[in-house]
């Protein structure tokens, strides 16, 4: 059974946060975009109240993640999802400014399954976004661990 | 530092006051052992001088003394003829005549030195003469066979009192030597007891000297320990004040590179936006003067035209044209700092690569820079010459962004019309190595040539593309490779670009510092 995947984004801009939308959107995926402007309550979101990621159980997520928040770092929570036995099989694509090789070589070891870098220029950007957006569309979610 | 000073100025003087004092203690011991050996010299001299006259004296007396034994032995032999007759006797006088005069000779000899005894001796030989005139005279008579004259002559001799008088002058003068006698005994006493006394308190002088001498020596030599101690206490407190300052640098440079760092990150992020949105807004734009366009050509009864045909006019046509102007130099600004943020990046990253120092033939990575150059050369029409170089051991990426860099420039910035040439030297002295990289291109003025190795600045006409980092980059590189970097240039007399690195550069040189 397919469930319709929730697309989780964890931005603290805003900006960037209306820009990523617009162009998944203009890259024709409809799905339902959940954002997060900082850590904590993406967190609260993920893993619930008493933080064991239960009541997500059974829901297909994608999870944009940027790397620099107000109040923690994108790597703690990339962590932390990838360890939760019910969040890790989610896909975590990280979309940050940071294109340092090794802040990506540490998001892939800790089990990011994209890291895209936001580039200033628009076009790249967009680009960049769409393709994502195609991904998605086509990318297989599974479920969270039941 | 300040309140150290007069306490060293003080310890100085102390040092020079003891310096002084032992130098004036070696002289004084110097001169009183050159005096004691003198004295001590001329005192013995002249107690051996004051023994010989002594013993001269004695030798004096016992002349005299054996002259009148002689006198005596040739009287009595005299007297022991008149009574016997015997030729013996007579003999006998005679040999005791014969050895007067030598005797008396020798007395003369002996006491010559003093007029007063030779004025007495002169006497004495006259005296001695008369009674031994008297004696042969005697003698004579005997020898006649006349005894009663020759008695008589005994009786009358005996009278004239020849023989006292030789008596008394000997006495005389066997008073006047006894009287030297004890003079010259005095007097040899008194320089024998100088001689000893001198040398007593010179040696005693010596030995007081020997002692504040080894005094001051153990003084200074507590000194010298006290003042090596302090210099170890410097030396391990100087170690630890390095070892502060460095690891304070250490921290600095770490903040500032982590400074760097945040800053430029953080000055991308809102730069997405601001480029995204002015994208955005720019697509809007079009789509207002679109419609704007599609309103106003909009036939009275035809539908509205495709989009994309629509031609503004006039005011429209002004509008959209500013509308889009302000956007574009919106967004060439912003392209323009995301290029330096990405420089200041880039520099920070490449501040916290570690290098790796390897064997480098120099000259290979020179030639494989120089064909990835080869197309910008020729088009610019440059020769590049590459002289032998010295090979050296440091990091590979660093010495080709080092050199890559200013080849490069050297290519960018010759004069237009003149064919470049681009020479690389290099040598070596007292372990480093030394490259020149020269060219007869535009030249750089004497007053920019610090300003072009700071970060975004540039200098003389601004005709090529740059951000006026590749300098900037190259001098930190070389830095951190424990070299230094000068250029010598005039304007339109071409430049060089001295580049000055150790010739085995180890991590320890300078990552350590990290």
């Amino acid at each position: 059974m397919t469930q319709p995947v929730t697309i989780i984004m964890i931005e603290d801009d805003e900006g960037h946060a209306r820009l990523i939308e617009r162009n998944i959107r203009r890259s024709g995926v409809n799905n339902e975009i959940v954002s997060f402007a900082n850590g904590t309550d993406a967190m609260r979101h993920l893993f619930g109240a008493d933080g064991s990621g239960l009541v997500q159980k059974g829901n297909a997520l994608l999870i944009l993640l940027d790397l620099n928040l107000p109040d923690m770092t994108g790597i703690d929570i990339l962590k932390q999802i990838k360890e939760n036995k019910y969040l890790k099989a989610s896909p975590v694509v990280v979309l940050t400014t940071t294109d340092d090789t090794q802040e990506i070589k540490r998001c892939y070891e800790l089990g990011c399954n994209v890291y895209v870098t936001k580039p200033v220029n628009y076009e790249n950007f967009a680009n960049a976004i769409r393709q994502l957006g195609l991904f998605f569309s086509v990318i297989q979610v599974p479920p969270a661990a039941t | 530092m300040n309140s150290a000073e007069p306490k060293t100025v003080v310890k100085a003087w102390a040092q020079r006051r003891r310096a002084f004092w032992q130098i004036l203690l070696f002289s004084a011991g110097l001169l009183v052992l050159t005096v004691i050996s003198a004295g001590s010299v001329y005192l013995v001299n002249k107690a051996r001088d004051d023994s010989k006259w002594v013993i001269h004296t004695i030798e004096a007396e016992n002349q005299i003394n054996a002259l009148l034994l002689e006198i005596r032995r040739a009287e009595s032999a005299a007297r022991a003829y008149l009574l016997t007759r015997g030729a013996d006797f007579k003999a006998d006088h005679d040999k005791a005549v014969a050895a007067i005069v030598p005797a008396l000779d020798r007395l003369t000899h002996l006491i010559g030195d003093n007029p007063e005894q030779r004025k007495s001796i002169d006497k004495l030989s006259s005296a001695i003469e008369t009674r031994l005139g008297q004696l042969a005279q005697e003698i004579d008579f005997i020898r006649q066979d006349q005894p009663e004259k020759a008695t008589a002559l005994v009786r009358e001799f005996a009278s004239t009192d020849a023989t006292a008088a030789i008596a008394e002058i000997a006495t005389g003068m066997l008073q006047e030597e006894e009287r030297l006698f004890r003079l010259r005994t005095v007097n040899s006493d008194r320089s024998q007891t100088l001689a000893a006394s001198m040398t007593g308190i010179g040696s005693g002088l010596v030995v007081l000297l020997a002692m504040i001498s080894i005094w001051l020596v153990r003084r200074s030599a507590r000194a010298r320990d006290e003042a090596e101690n302090r210099l170890r206490d410097a030396y391990a407190n100087l170690e630890t004040v390095v070892d502060e300052r460095t690891a304070d640098l250490r921290e600095a440079n770490d903040e500032i590179q982590r400074f760097a760092y945040i800053i430029s990150h953080d000055l991308r992020s809102p730069l997405v936006n601001i480029m995204g949105f002015t994208s955005e807004l720019e697509e809007l734009g079009g789509d207002i003067f679109r419609r704007i366009g599609g309103l106003t050509h909009v036939p009275a009864d035809g539908p509205p035209p495709a989009s994309g045909e629509i031609v503004l006019e006039g005011a429209d046509k002004q509008l959209s044209e500013d509308f889009s102007e302000a956007l574009g130099f919106i967004k060439t600004s912003i392209a323009k700092m995301d290029r330096l943020i990405s420089a200041i990046l880039n520099l920070t990253r490449e501040g916290r690569r570690e290098f790796q120092p390897v064997k480098i033939d120099t000259s290979e990575l020179i030639g494989a820079i120089v064909s990835t150059l080869a197309h910008q050369a020729a088009e610019a029409q440059a020769e590049i010459h590459v002289e032998p170089l010295p090979n050296l051991v440091s990091d590979r990426l660093a010495l080709e962004q080092i050199f890559s860099n200013l080849i490069d420039n050297a290519i960018k910035y010759l004069k237009s019309g003149v064919p470049g040439e681009i020479r690389i030297r290099g040598r070596t002295k007292l372990g480093y190595a030394i490259f020149e990289i020269s060219d007869n291109g535009r030249g750089i003025d004497p007053k920019d040539h610090q300003r072009i190795f700071d970060l975004f600045r540039r200098a003389g006409t601004q005709d090529k593309p740059g951000q006026g980092i590749g300098l900037a980059h190259v001098r930190a590189l070389v830095r951190r490779l424990g070299g230094t970097m000068s250029v010598s240039s005039e304007l339109n007399a071409g430049s060089t670009f001295t580049i000055t690195l150790p010739i085995a550069w180890n991590v320890s040189n300078r990552n350590a510092d990290r």
